[in-house]
């Protein structure tokens, strides 16, 4: 009896497949990744969205496919895009997004993101990109010496030593400082240049736009002050009565407190900013003076002088601009009981009187006297 | 029931029982049932430990009472023969729905981040097999099952790692900000995150040393309220009052900013991982449902777990809406605070007819 069941339900079982369904999943060669998506301004009601995919087919000439089209909706540009397309579209490899100046200035960035943020599709560490002008042009552009598109722009903006400066903004670190009313959100602005993309500065933001590009030195600074361990090296132009000096340091640690009065009233912060290095290059007067230790902690307070007043003059530019993007008002929020609101951090900012102190200590020249 | 050889389950089981039932769905959108109070909102799953130990005393001290009998006969017992099956079978239902809420909870979510392209019907259907062969396992193989899921997933907190390094420690102050308003929908909502340690009354006559169940209970309660704990300040940490608002599984989002350079979605890892604890929550549910059905009828039938099963799939795939669906849920969750508050209504009974009672 269960010998004949058993029989009979395998038989049923080799059978009955030839009823089921034919899968509907796309096979893997029919799927294009989308490795980069733009947006670019159109007017108020309509951007520009093109994406690049990654091209795998040995006999196309070109090793990207980038599409574009004219679009209300993220999702709506998604199925207009398939028609123009011969694969499936899909997220799950998105790497960079770019948005060009106009759409961050006078677009809806924050939708179009968030919509990023809540698709599971989309991983969390995709990096967001300010584009001077027009992004679809990056995209479209030529880069003879890059093997793609996608790889070039995904290990530009990744982190690197020499570019601490840039904030390297993923989906995440958006929507966390576009939606924290005590920080301003900063991504990185890149402009392209002949067949190279630079990465320029920093966009500024102000509520949910754009507000003002900053320079990369500036930029520094934020990041100094947001407490990043290890900064870019830093180029300093001295002016402290010995002519013009340029030098360079490579910084290998920093560290950064701050102390607040917690009155949100007459807001007072003190800025206390470490910083350990090796100088690498040196230009200027002293140039054969810096053998000996007296000389050279000399310099290391011509230094802290310096960066006091840099700090001290990007702190009240914020102050005019009344932005906060390194979240200086997050230590009042600290002590504030109540709900706070964008409207306070404005007025903190615009307030905000800081003493800045700096400590620089070289350790070392390099091997040569 | 209620004879001496069914004793089985050692301290080890108590403790992993009462703790693994405890994680299940909850845990994961945690965070975001307390955001009612913002930042502050970290504090609250150690209140929440505290009153667990609380409602735990009036829950064992009832048991102790009848040490070889559940709930459901002590509900025949203390409330006469017909009253008390009435509320049994309310229970065998509340359970049932209960545990139909968490899995189709849990296979919503995987279906919305694991498997986009596909129904739910054959997870369903094979988390339903698995449950079946552990439930028939009875209460000793839940219990070890528990404590296998609760080694199994314990690794995942090593996913948090990244969002400990990229979150503002600030954020954990001002303490107490909050108003009391805020506080109640918090309690309200997240309380029920941690509900699963009072099914200590129908297990209770199993466990050996029942002199010692409280204590061991507790441990496992206040394992599971550390893990909730860290959670909670974890996420804190890493979002902004917004994110804390509008995300809806917070541990995903945690997991999402990790970073392996051979694996790039560790999400997915780790809510395909969560099936242990859905299935040690669901199946210790199910056992009890099962056991209120044995109570309910005199002859002992084989089927019913198959029968139960059943239910709890066409519960899942039914052609409600799914806003039928949720309020089914919701209400059964909030029948869910009734289980801790039960027994403290059958301990007043007891004291009332102490001397009828105890015949």
């Amino acid at each position: 009896m269960n010998r004949k069941l058993l029989g009979i339900s395998l038989l049923l079982l080799v059978l009955l497949v030839g009823c089921s369904r034919k899968e509907l999943k796309v096979p893997l060669e029919d799927i294009g990744m989308v490795g980069i998506m733009a947006f670019d301004y159109i007017d108020e009601n309509q951007m520009k969205l093109t994406v690049a995919i990654p091209q795998y087919a040995l006999e196309a000439q070109q090793k990207t496919q980038v599409f574009s089209v004219a679009t209300d909706l993220v999702s709506n540009g998604i199925v207009e895009m398939e028609k123009l397309s011969d694969k499936k579209i899909v997220f799950n490899q998105l790497r960079v997004v770019l948005v060009n100046e106009d759409f961050a200035r006078k677009g809806e960035v924050r939708k179009v993101i968030q919509h990023l943020y809540r698709n599971a599709e989309v991983g969390n560490k995709v990096l967001i990109a300010v584009a001077k002008d027009n992004a679809e042009a990056i995209l479209k552009g030529d880069y003879p010496d890059k093997p793609n598109i996608n790889i070039y722009i995904n290990d530009l903006l990744e982190p690197s030593i020499n570019t601490a400066f840039n904030p390297n903004t993923n989906i995440h670190d958006f929507m966390y400082t576009i939606t924290n009313p005590v920080t301003d959100t900063i991504i990185p602005y890149i402009e392209k240049r002949d067949d190279k993309i630079e990465i320029n500065g920093v966009a500024v933001f102000k509520g949910n736009q754009m507000h003002e590009v900053i320079k990369p030195e500036e930029a520094l600074i934020v990041q100094a002050l947001l407490g990043r361990k290890s900064l870019a090296p830093l180029h300093l132009d001295l002016h402290e009565g010995h002519g013009e000096e340029k030098l360079m340091i490579d910084l290998i640690e920093s560290s950064i407190k701050m102390q607040s009065n917690k009155s949100i009233k007459s807001p007072k912060l003190i800025i206390n900013l470490k910083i350990k290095g090796t100088l690498s290059e040196y230009k200027g007067e002293r140039e054969y003076e810096l053998n000996t230790v007296e000389s050279i902690s000399h310099l290391e307070k011509d230094i802290n002088k310096q960066l006091e007043v840099d700090i001290t003059k990007f702190l009240d530019k914020l102050k005019n601009m009344q932005v906060d993007p390194s979240g200086l008002s997050e230590k009042f929020r600290m002590y504030y009981h109540g709900t706070w609101t964008t409207k306070q951090t404005r007025e903190v900012i615009g307030k905000l009187k800081t003493e800045v102190h700096v400590e620089t200590s070289i350790i070392s020249t390099g091997t040569l006297k | 029931m209620g004879s001496a050889n069914l004793k089985m389950l050692n301290r080890y089981h108590v403790i992993f029982l009462a703790q693994s039932i405890m994680l299940g769905t909850g845990i994961l959108s945690l965070p975001q049932k307390l955001s009612a109070m913002g930042y502050t909102e970290w504090f609250m799953p150690i209140l929440f430990g505290i009153v667990a130990t609380l409602t735990l005393w009036p829950i064992v001290w009832l048991c102790s009472k009848y040490p070889n009998e559940h709930l459901f006969r002590i509900n025949e017992i203390l409330l006469g023969k017909v009253l008390g099956k009435v509320f049994n079978s309310l229970f065998v239902i509340q359970f049932i729905i209960f545990s139909a809420g968490i899995i189709s909870n849990y296979m919503h979510l995987i279906q919305s981040t694991a498997l986009p392209e596909q129904t739910i019907t054959l997870p369903v259907l094979c988390f339903l097999l698995l449950l079946i062969y552990i439930v028939s396992g009875g209460i000793k193989s839940i219990a070890r099952f528990c404590m296998m899921s609760f080694f199994i997933t314990i690794g995942m907190f090593y996913f948090t790692r990244w969002a400990i390094e990229k979150g503002e420690v600030s954020h954990l102050l001002p303490l107490l900000n909050f108003s009391g308003k805020e506080f109640f929908n918090a309690f309200k909502e997240g309380y029920l995150s941690i509900l699963g340690y009072e099914l200590i009354v129908f297990y209770f006559p199993y466990i050996i040393d029942q002199k010692k169940a409280f204590r061991h209970s507790l441990i496992g309660i206040w394992i599971s309220i550390f893990l909730c704990f860290f959670t909670t300040v974890v996420s804190v940490i890493y979002y902004s009052e917004w994110q804390l608002k509008n995300v809806e599984f917070s541990v995903l989002n945690l997991f999402k900013a990790g970073e392996f350079t051979f694996v790039e979605r560790i999400d997915i890892i780790g809510i395909t991982l969560w099936v242990f604890l859905i299935l040690s929550t669901v199946t210790a549910y199910v056992w009890c449902a099962k056991l209120g059905v044995d109570s309910l009828f005199k002859k002992k039938n084989k089927y019913e777990l198959y029968v139960i099963a059943a239910i709890i799939f066409l519960i899942i795939r039914m052609p409600f809406s799914r806003e039928f669906q949720d309020k089914l849920f919701t209400a059964s969750n909030y029948i869910g605070y009734m289980l801790i508050i039960w027994p403290i209504f059958l301990s007043m009974i007891y004291v009332v007819r102490k001397k009828k009672v105890q015949q």
